[in-house]
């Protein structure tokens, strides 16, 4: 087993529990693990895009003081939001010493961050340290003949420096659906924003955009929308219109999973590691349908 | 590297408001950099929400017109950076629309309209919107 120090994030121990349990699973049919972080704090959630508000980015670097400690140079996340976060935060006070020294000054009970955390999103590890090829070998239950669309949204991509994949045309969530034998449904919304945390201020943004992205995802005959986001997941499931259901002629709408479940499916987890019974429109059904148990 | 120098072509330092000075400074970013291309218009996902395109309130600034104050297309950017990775200019808008937001939230004032908080969501929606919206 190859231990990979892990950063959870709030979601992952609740709404978004099957998330995390399997990509657990999944990465233990690998040969990995994910070592949670002791005494992880918020990752921030949204990346300040001020110019003088360094308090924002204390949470982020308590969090890389946790990892230092461990003598650690890497750490995984899974929420989309999370990795964005850090990801962000780390580049913030790697560009400049002056911040960091100021953050460090302002952080006295902790000891000094001294920098060189690198974070990561379990995609890339998946791609760039497990790699696809490996994971192929792995597979037990190949998903042929089921239609999968990844919705990319924001966090995952933009800015560029943080991108895990090319910002307008990604490809690693459609390259790991087709190593385990789905059909990648392409779309030209899968990168647009799900309304994010609109969702609480203006809803009908959110409902607005939901029906573009899951209306087109339905339209070309998607079983499945992938996620790697609990809010993106959580718009995409409560926001889909009657008119997007009936688009694609099931009246209960498009399930929307997590790229982990499906993975962790593929590779024949047992199903009660999948976390499905979180998900507001059940994908069994289509699963057992297309796939089989 | 070589300094760009990238919009001081435009700029009337005399005739330049307080606060554009201050959505420059907040931001980080240089507003006459933008050649109103319109790309940030044309890719923005939130666009019937707002009531100034966001090439508009990059123009309103450049002309330091105080209407973009007033403007509600802040409140409803979601900094999903949609515009931010097409800008050939390299303009930040999403970082433009957070210094507007914060000149208004910087006072104690708040943008976040919610009524009632929706069963289920998550807690990222929540502290990101009170982070983003509320002072
Ligand atoms: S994309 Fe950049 S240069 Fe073009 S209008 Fe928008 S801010 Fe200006
Ligand atoms: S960051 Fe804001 S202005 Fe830019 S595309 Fe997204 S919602 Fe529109």
């Amino acid at each position: 087993m190859t231990r990979i120090p892990y950063f959870p994030g709030c979601a992952l121990k609740d709404q978004a529990a099957g998330f995390e349990r399997a990509a657990r699973a999944a990465l233990e049919k690998l040969g990995w693990e994910l070592a949670e972080l002791p005494r992880w704090n918020c990752c921030g959630t949204v990346y300040s895009l001020s110019s003088d508000d360094l308090m924002r980015h204390v949470a982020p670097v308590r969090n890389f003081i946790r990892v230092q400690e461990l003598g650690e140079e890497k750490l995984v996340a899974l929420c989309a939001m999370c990795y964005n976060t850090l990801r962000r935060s780390s580049l913030f006070v790697a560009e400049d010493p002056e911040r960091l020294r100021r953050i460090n000054a302002f952080m006295d009970e902790e000891p000094d961050y001294e920098g060189g955390v690198e974070v990561l999103h379990l995609l890339q590890l998946l791609r760039d340290e497990i790699g696809y090829e490996e994971i192929e070998a792995k597979v037990e239950r190949p998903l042929y003949g089921l239609r999968v669309a990844p919705y990319y949204g924001c966090m995952l991509l933009r800015p560029r420096e943080v991108g895990i994949d090319d910002p307008d045309r990604p490809e690693v969530m459609e390259l790991l659906f087709e190593y385990l034998g789905a059909e990648a449904v392409d779309s030209p919304h899968k990168v647009e924003c799900c309304g994010a945390y609109q969702t609480v201020s203006n809803p009908w943004i959110a409902r607005e955009r939901v029906r573009e992205i899951v209306g087109a995802a339905a339209r070309r005959g998607a079983d499945l929308i992938v996620t790697s986001c609990p809010l993106c997941t959580y718009n995409l499931e409560q926001h889909q219109l009657p008119n997007t259901r009936e688009e694609k002629g099931a009246r209960n709408g498009i399930p929307v999973i997590y790229f982990t479940q499906l993975l962790a499916f593929a590779l024949g987890v047992q199903d009660e590691e999948l976390g499905f019974e979180g998900a507001a429109i059940d994908p069994r059904p289509v699963l057992a349908q297309r796939v089989g148990g | 590297m070589a300094e760009v120098i990238k919009g001081d072509a435009l700029r009337i330092p005399s005739r330049e408001p307080e606060f554009v000075r201050r959505v420059e400074e907040l931001s980080g970013e240089d507003v006459f950099a933008c050649y109103q291309c319109g790309k940030c218009s044309a890719g923005c996902p939130f666009t019937t929400g707002m009531d100034l395109l966001p090439a508009e309130v990059l123009r309103l600034l450049q002309l330091g017109d105080e209407r973009v104050l007033e403007s509600r297309s802040p409140w409803v950017c979601a900094s999903c950076l949609a515009c931010e990775v097409r800008c050939p200019k390299g303009v930040d808008i999403a970082k433009v629309m957070e210094a507007l937001r914060l000149l208004v939230l910087r006072k104690g004032e708040t943008g976040l309209t919610w009524r009632e908080i929706p069963p289920g969501v998550p807690q990222i929606a929540l502290v990101g919107a009170t982070r983003k919206l509320t002072p």
